[in-house]
């Protein structure tokens, strides 16, 4: 029941979420200097033909009809036309989306299959020389760039070893899979260094709280206690991390699609801002809210069933 | 004579195999920059135009060396004397890639859209000459000028005069001419020797063989040799490059120069250098005031002379190119017809440099700022150089990051003082580059706001010039006219950096741009 309540508030300010970043990607784009006309015609663009191209456009027309029009497809849930490839900004998104979820998804994973085992190989001997090692490779991976780990891995892994291929895309779901397991470990590389370092020190906080010990000395089993108090408890505070960075892993996601020649929305979004393509980067924007507020929903509900006092 | 029969025999055998142009196989061709829009009248982005001709044939095809034409779909043209009325003689029984026949009807339709400005997008210009189109008997396509245009024939071997199907156009969904080209360019059924069979945006998209295709290849087969191309999107050049080293790409487009030397030592692959009707320079704003109200001294022609003389070509040359490029001796591309340049213009001179601006009034030098594109390592490379080269002169230059959109608003709006540029011409001939850099009328010069009358004056004349001596004296003196002048400063030509895997052969990407599949074939 609470969750049902908790569900049907949070919808709600999903939709209002979404409607306040349609008003300020419009408002944002307008803002930006830049004329997608001239970057239609480029370096040949003439006076008569920055004319025509406006008219073509409609951009000759005022902001306020231009924003009316937009709010209307907006409601309808109609993205419009991109400026730049002329195709429905839909068709787009049905064609990027589903690897670009596919993409983070798997970030994701691999990030908590890299972060949990290695946290508790930490927690369970802190100041061990394991511990050491692991957060010092942890601490590197943070701070080296995403791109500079697409590429390390693309020339080791891929280039040299063929154990993958160089970039692209698959045919197939099982062929994607394949095709983005490099892209998916280089954004899930950073990602697991902070999961990483967050599930460690919340598994030595509750390893020395007292349920701990006195569960410890009603003598269960030590399996028992590690997945059931202990990671239980230090899980929350991890979900809750994961799910704040799913925005950046879409972020990076931007880099990696291009490093990786991935054709995702991270580097259609960009590609479609530089090019001032409106309809692509509203309807695009709107998608990535849409997403972003999905996740967190997801993420609150994970709390609530891990943790029922989060309901409250 | 053994031996030399020995020799000959085996230079024949050597030579044999170079000239057996095996079929089929599919070729695969690392982009780093996706198609837009696939209707030649509508295209105005490189990464379109320079795919159009292998989807759309036209009438004359230019020829090897770029300067002339010769026969394409037409087999045979005629001028009339006073050059206002050109018959063409059509190809017997020629059909469009779904095995439909070309008619007389749809080269009418094609060029008529083509030439009207309502209908013919950015490039209806190169037509505008064609007072009417028409037709007679089976095979004759005739054109009405409304006057002499030395440049028609070339036009005609344009990416816009691509022929296309009236009835299939026509049939695609949408209620305007507009927007049944857009249904259309998404499913095109063309003329040329390709024709596209998938497209997935951003990824990859596929131009198969056109079995219908007219020409003969060397074994006296129809062309094209390939089964098919797959262009593949890579928009990050280390990536292109990694997976053309793997094998899984044939061909990479736009090699860094920087890593030109390192590919050209590759035994796998040739590192080709095509040469380019591109050139590099950086503009000026000429005009006595800049937008924010500043005098701008670079509306004195000394100062555009000092700064061109205190340029040393060859560093820039060295330090962007890594030694591909070649000095400017005119604002068009040596391999454009009709260029004129017997040494590269302002050659390194800081002593002329130092007095030019002494005479000026600038002795004690002056602040200069150039609008450049953000995380550019060809722009940052280009500016650090002249930063350094010109503070001996006493210029101090400052450097504005802008993304391209900003810079290219700025740009047109005349609010800028100096921008790095890149020009490729789009047609075998002068009058394009002429037309936007040097005839005010176009858009104030390259949007310097300098002027020339007496240009303007010839250009005009040259447009109508059928005398190809007199045409060739008309752009000698705008050429020189605008060295003088110097509203930019002449910086280097570029090559096109093209790395291919050895069993590639056959392949040009042509100085305009276009890249030419119709003779490529592959080892199996």
């Amino acid at each position: 029941m609470y969750v049902l309540a908790i569900l049907g508030r949070r919808l709600g300010q999903i939709v209002a979420t979404v409607v306040l970043v349609a008003l300020l990607i419009f408002g944002l784009m307008r803002l930006l200097p830049g004329d997608p006309a001239l970057m239609l015609l480029g370096d040949r663009a003439t006076d008569a033909s920055i004319a025509q191209m406006h008219h073509d456009l409609g951009l000759d027309r005022s902001v306020a009809v231009q924003f009316w029009e937009f709010l209307v497809h907006t409601v309808t849930l109609q993205l419009g036309d991109s400026i730049t490839m002329r195709v429905p900004v839909i068709s787009l998104v049905r064609d990027g989306l589903p690897i670009t979820l596919l993409l983070t998804g798997m970030a994701a994973f691999l990030a908590l299959l890299i972060a949990v085992p290695l946290a508790f190989v930490s927690a369970l001997r802190p100041g061990s020389w394991m511990d050491a090692a692991i957060r010092t490779v942890a601490q590197i991976s943070l701070s080296m760039p995403v791109f500079y780990i697409g590429l390390v891995l693309l020339i080791v892994l891929a280039a040299g070893l063929h154990w993958f291929p160089v970039g692209g895309i698959g045919n197939g779901f099982f062929q994607d899979l394949y095709y983005l397991f490099l892209p998916a470990l280089t954004l899930a590389l950073s990602l697991s260094a902070v999961l990483l370092r967050n599930l460690r020190q919340s598994l030595l906080e509750v390893l020395n709280a007292e349920y701990v010990n006195f569960a410890t000395a009603k003598g269960l089993p030590r399996r028992m206690i590690l997945t059931r108090h202990v990671l239980r408890n230090a899980w929350v505070s991890t979900v809750t991390l994961l799910g704040l960075n799913i925005g950046s892993l879409v972020g990076g996601a931007v880099i990696t699609e291009t490093v990786f020649a991935i054709p995702g929305l991270g580097r259609l979004t960009i590609d479609s801002i530089f090019a001032r393509d409106y309809p692509v980067v509203q309807g695009l924007t709107m998608v990535l809210a849409i997403m972003v507020s999905v996740v967190f929903l997801l993420v609150d509900t994970v709390q609530v069933l891990l943790d029922p006092r989060m309901s409250k | 004579m053994i031996r030399l029969a020995a020799a000959l025999l085996l230079s024949t055998s050597l030579a044999f195999p170079a000239l057996a142009q095996t079929r089929g196989g599919t070729l695969v061709f690392g982009r780093a920059i996706e198609s837009q829009f696939l209707d030649p009248v509508h295209t105005s982005q490189n990464a379109d135009i320079w795919l159009s001709l292998n989807l759309y044939d036209t009438l004359l095809l230019a020829s090897a060396d770029g300067k002339g034409v010769e026969p394409g779909l037409a087999s045979a043209y005629k001028v009339s004397d006073d050059g206002k009325t050109i018959t063409f003689t059509m190809r017997a029984g020629l059909k469009f890639s779904d095995g439909s026949p070309i008619e007389l009807s749809d080269v009418k339709w094609s060029l008529d859209r083509a030439r009207t400005k309502a209908s013919g997008g950015d490039f209806a210009f190169l037509l505008g000459s064609i007072e009417s189109v028409d037709t007679a008997g089976a095979d004759q396509v005739i054109l009405h000028m409304a006057h002499p245009d030395p440049v028609i024939l070339q036009a005609l071997a344009t990416f816009n005069s691509g022929i296309m199907p009236e009835k299939l156009v026509m049939a695609a969904p949408g209620a305007t001419l507009d927007d049944k080209s857009k249904a259309f360019a998404d499913h095109p059924v063309g003329s040329g020797p390709f024709m596209l069979t998938s497209w997935k945006r951003n990824t990859e998209m596929v131009m198969s063989k056109n079995p219908y295709y007219w020409k003969d290849g060397k074994d006296g087969k129809k062309l094209p040799y390939l089964d098919a191309i797959r262009f593949v999107i890579i928009p990050d050049d280390a990536t292109r490059i990694l997976k053309l080293r793997a094998g899984e790409l044939d061909v990479a487009e736009f090699v860094p120069y920087s890593r030109v030397a390192e590919l050209k030592a590759d035994p796998k692959l040739d590192m080709e250098l095509y040469p380019a009707a591109q050139t590099n320079y950086f503009a000026f704003n000429a005009r006595p005031t800049l937008k924010d109200g500043t005098k701008n001294p670079l509306s004195d022609v000394r100062v555009r002379q000092a700064l061109n003389y205190a340029t040393d070509k060859d560093a820039l040359i060295q330090v962007v190119t890594y030694g591909t490029g070649t000095a400017a001796r005119s604002y068009m591309p040596m391999s454009t017809p009709l260029s004129y340049g017997p040494q590269p213009l302002y050659p390194y001179d800081i002593a002329k440099a130092k007095a030019l601006l002494k005479d000026a009034g600038y002795a004690n030098g002056m602040d200069i700022t150039c609008m450049v594109l953000a995380g550019s390592q060809d722009d940052a490379a280009k500016l650090a150089t002249l930063q350094q080269l010109w503070s001996q002169v006493g210029v101090r230059l400052k450097i504005e990051q802008l993304e391209n959109a900003t810079r290219l608003s700025r740009y047109n709006a005349g609010d800028f003082q100096m921008r790095t540029s890149l020009w490729t011409n789009d047609i075998n001939d002068p009058n394009e580059i002429t037309s936007i850099f040097a005839y005010y009328a176009t858009r104030q010069n390259n949007r310097s706001g300098w002027d020339d009358k007496r240009i303007d004056e010839l250009f005009d004349q040259s447009q109508a010039e059928l005398d190809p001596a007199k045409r060739a004296a008309e752009y000698k003196e705008i050429q020189e006219r605008y060295a003088e002048a110097a509203p930019i400063i002449f910086a280097f030509e570029v090559p096109y950096p093209v790395a291919l895997s050895k069993k590639v052969h056959d392949f040009v990407q042509i100085p305009l741009g276009n890249n030419i599949f119709v003779n490529t074939y592959l080892d199996k």
